[in-house]
C-alpha cells in the first residue's frame, strides 16, 4: 500500500497542531510546516518517537510570506515524502483592526500569507498528487468568509478568496482524482483569538445553539474525514464547524 | 541526457495515462492542444519532466510562454537546460 504523506501548513500551533495530532493517530505521514518549530510540536514528535505507532511526524520550515522560496521548499518536502497525498492549507495570519486605519503593510501581509503564499504552495504540492493519480486538498477558511465581523474585513476577504479558489480548483482537479474541500471553523481558542474576551466572546457564545465554541479538535475531526477514503466522493464542498453559531 | 528523448517519452506516457492515441512519430509542427493532451495532461507532463530533468522552465522564465507546437515545447526546455538541479 502506498504511504499517505500529508503536508499541514501552520502545523506548529493552534488548529494546525490539533490536525497533526489527529492525523498522526489516523496513521498518516504527517509533515507539519511553519516558520518555527514550537515546543508543543517538538513534544509531539518526541513522544511519537518514544512510543512509535503507525504513521510518522516531522517538521519542515516554510515561510508563506516568502513566495519565491516556495517552489524549491515544497519540491524538497514532496521529494523527501516520496510524493504528497494531501495538503491542508491551514496557516494564516489574522490582523484585526478597522480598515480605515490599518497599516498598508499589514494589509499586504495578510494577502501575501493567506492568499498568495497558500495558492503558490498549493500549485507545487498538487504536482506530486497529479503524478500519484490521487490526492486531497483541504483549505481552512473561516465563517468570517461568509459572515461579517467588525475589524476583520481584510482577513475576511482573504478567507473568501480561499473559498473561491477551492471551488474552481475542485473543478480543475476532479479529473485527476484529487478532491478539494473547504472547512470553515467558527471561533476557537487559539493564539489567533487570544484578544477575544469579555462581551465579544459572550455574544459569540450566545449565538451558538449548542451554547459553546467549537474546539480545534472538533475541526481536526472534519479534516481527518475529508482526507479519508470515506470522503472520496466529496469535492468542492464547504463544511462549517462552528457549534451552529451562524445557522 | 537527451532532452528531446525525455520529452517524447514523458509525452507518450502522459497521453497513455489519459487514454489518448499518440502518433508514431512526433513531428516538430504537431500542435500540442490538437494532439489530444488537455491542459491537465500538460501539467502532468511538466511535473514528470521536472522530476526527470531537474528543472521546470515554465517556473524559471520571467514572462509566461505557452508553446504551441512540439518544436516550441522542445526549445523551451533547451533554453533552460543549464538551470537543471540534479
Ligand atoms: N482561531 C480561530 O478562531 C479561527 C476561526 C476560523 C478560522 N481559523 C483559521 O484556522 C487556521 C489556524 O488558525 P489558528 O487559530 O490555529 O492560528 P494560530 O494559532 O495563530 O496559528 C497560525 C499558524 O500559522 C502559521 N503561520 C503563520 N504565518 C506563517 C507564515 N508566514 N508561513 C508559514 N506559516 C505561518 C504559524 O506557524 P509559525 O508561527 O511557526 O510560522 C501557526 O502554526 C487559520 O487558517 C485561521 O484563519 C481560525
Amino acid at each position: 500500500m502506498k504511504t499517505k504523506p500529508i503536508l499541514i501548513t501552520g502545523g506548529t500551533r493552534g488548529l494546525g497542531l490539533s490536525i497533526c495530532r489527529k492525523l498522526l493517530k489516523s496513521g498518516y505521514e504527517v509533515v507539519a510546516a511553519g516558520r518555527t518549530k514550537s515546543d508543543e510540536l517538538s513534544q509531539l514528535i518526541e513522544s511519537h518517537h518514544e512510543t512509535p505507532s503507525s504513521g510518522s511526524i516531522s517538521f519542515e520550515r516554510i515561510d508563506l510570506a516568502d513566495c519565491a522560496s516556495l517552489h524549491s521548499r515544497i519540491n524538497e518536502i514532496s521529494k523527501k515524502a516520496r510524493g504528497l497525498y494531501g495538503l491542508v492549507n491551514n496557516a494564516a495570519i489574522g490582523k484585526d483592526g478597522v480598515l480605515a486605519t490599518m497599516h498598508d503593510s499589514e494589509i499586504h501581509d495578510v494577502i501575501r500569507v493567506n492568499i498568495e503564499g497558500s495558492i503558490i504552495a498549493t500549485k507545487y504540492a498538487i504536482r506530486s498528487m497529479l503524478l500519484r493519480g490521487e490526492g486531497r486538498v483541504v483549505n481552512i477558511a473561516s465563517i468570517i468568509a461568509t459572515t461579517g465581523f467588525n475589524g476583520l474585513s481584510v482577513y475576511g476577504a482573504s478567507k473568501a478568496a480561499l473559498l473561491g479558489f477551492s471551488q474552481s480548483l475542485a473543478r480543475e482537479l476532479g479529473k485527476a482524482n484529487i478532491t478539494v474541500n473547504s472547512v470553515l471553523p467558527g471561533y476557537m481558542k487559539t493564539d489567533m483569538t487570544s484578544g477575544l474576551e469579555g462581551e465579544k466572546l459572550k455574544s459569540i457564545l450566545r449565538r451558538s445553539p449548542l451554547g459553546r465554541l467549537a474546539t480545534t479538535d472538533d475541526v481536526a475531526e472534519t479534516v481527518d474525514f475529508l482526507l479519508s477514503h470515506n470522503a472520496s466522493s466529496i469535492t468542492g464542498a464547504q463544511f462549517k464547524v462552528d457549534a451552529g453559531s451562524t445557522c | 541526457m537527451n532532452i528531446r528523448q525525455e520529452i517524447e517519452t514523458s509525452y507518450r506516457e502522459a497521453c497513455k495515462n489519459r487514454n489518448i492515441e499518440v502518433p508514431e512519430s512526433l513531428e516538430d509542427d504537431m500542435v500540442l492542444l490538437e494532439s489530444g493532451l488537455d491542459s491537465l495532461g500538460f501539467a502532468v507532463l511538466v511535473t514528470d519532466l521536472e522530476m526527470k530533468l531537474g528543472y521546470d522552465p515554465f517556473t524559471l522564465m520571467d514572462e509566461p510562454v505557452y508553446p504551441r507546437t512540439f518544436a516550441e515545447l522542445f526549445s523551451v526546455y533547451e533554453r533552460f537546460k543549464d538551470r537543471a538541479q540534479k
